[in-house]
């Protein structure tokens, strides 16, 4: 049976796409699902650090398109879990190397062999993304609880249900729960009424991020990171786990206890 | 401190403040009112208006008014003659 194809996607730069594809691919890869991670960032390669691949490419995403090499040469194997790949993308070509048919055509090929292909969007409205749209039948749309952010995300939302992908999830990533609820951040309710997209997951705001990216292993290897359990929970739900949205007030205190056992 | 005490004179908390303006930011956007798809608006709506009353073709405005919470369509129209039954069409 074929895959699933999922693009991760924002409009905004800098709210999370890469972190979140890396977390979400290795979720899966850890409930034993194959998976595939496709950078389609071109010109601005970055799934490959975050993943702490990047010593390992010789082909990339590029080549596979212009007939350069089989995919399988481009795919790199992750460091921890067998069944999870990255097809890293190129870093000194531009946007227009690739057609959003290439990309619809690859898309279908490696779904045939893997059981999730997520597409890692770049940043903006334009060709790349419209490439990483062209093959996706799922879309993760990521915002931050920022007025730039939301607006950027509300605009995505509009052009892929223009582009008749209608089957569209919103991620809240680094809600800071603190300020939440002393009002000075815009609650999930608040994102999720204005957005009118089904919420899959809240990501807390975390240091936690930042140390796994330094080190280039995704969060979600890390038991004590209230983040990563975040990550964890929307893979169990992408998996069709029905598993509680986090509420906006955050964390139960046996969970807390939990965590910081673990931690 | 002085943040609480403002708060305490009515100030609005910033969410709150940002969840209002991005209400009727993303109405803005969705909408997307460009100068011609308004002057469309307003010839349907003359037509419309002109199968019951006679109006003044000159006077018609319509524009977009924002209120606190709320964004509406104003539409002025001066009538001139309103139809008896069965006059005209």
């Amino acid at each position: 049976m074929a895959g699933k194809t999922l693009v991760v996607t924002s409009g905004k730069g800098g709210v999370g796409k890469t972190t979140t594809v890396a977390n979400i691919g290795t979720v899966l890869a850890k409930r034993k699902k194959s998976v595939v991670m496709i950078d389609a960032d071109i010109g601005l390669r970055n799934l490959d650090v975050v993943m702490g691949l990047e010593n390992r490419i010789v082909y990339n995403l590029v080549d596979i398109v212009e007939g350069k090499c089989r995919k399988e040469q481009a795919m790199i194997r992750d460091r921890k879990l067998n069944n999870l790949y990255i097809i890293p993308s190129a870093q000194t070509r531009d946007k227009d190397s690739v057609q959003p048919e290439q990309m619809k055509d690859l898309c279908c090929e490696l779904a045939e062999e893997f059981d999730y292909v997520i597409i890692d969007c770049p940043a903006g409205i334009e060709q790349g993304f419209r490439n990483a749209v062209a093959g996706a039948e799922v879309a993760i749309v990521i915002t931050t609880p920022e007025v730039s952010a939301i607006r950027d995300a509300d605009r995505v939302i509009g052009l892929l249900e223009a582009g008749l992908l209608r089957d569209i999830h919103l991620i809240v990533n680094r809600l800071n729960h603190r300020m939440v609820k002393k009002g000075d951040m815009m609650s999930t309710t608040d994102i999720v009424s204005l957005l009118a997209v089904p919420l899959l997951g809240v990501v807390p705001e975390s240091e936690d991020v930042v140390v796994s990216t330094n080190r280039g292993i995704p969060l979600v290897h890390d038991k004590g990171s209230r983040a990563g359990l975040a990550f964890r929970n929307i893979g169990g739900r992408l998996c069709g786990e029905s598993i509680p949205l986090e509420e906006d007030a955050g964390e139960k205190f046996l969970d807390r206890m939990k965590r910081l056992i673990w931690s | 401190m002085l943040k609480s005490l403002r708060r305490f004179f009515g100030e609005k908390a910033s969410g709150q403040v940002a969840r209002q303006r991005m209400q009727v930011v993303l109405m803005h956007d969705r909408l997307d009112l460009t100068p011609d798809i308004l002057e469309a608006l307003k010839n349907d709506i003359l037509a419309v208006l002109s199968r019951y009353m006679e109006i003044d073709q000159r006077t018609i405005r319509v524009d977009l008014e924002q209120g606190k919470e709320y964004t509406a369509l104003v539409s002025n129209v001066h009538i001139k003659r309103v139809y008896r039954r069965g006059d005209a069409n």
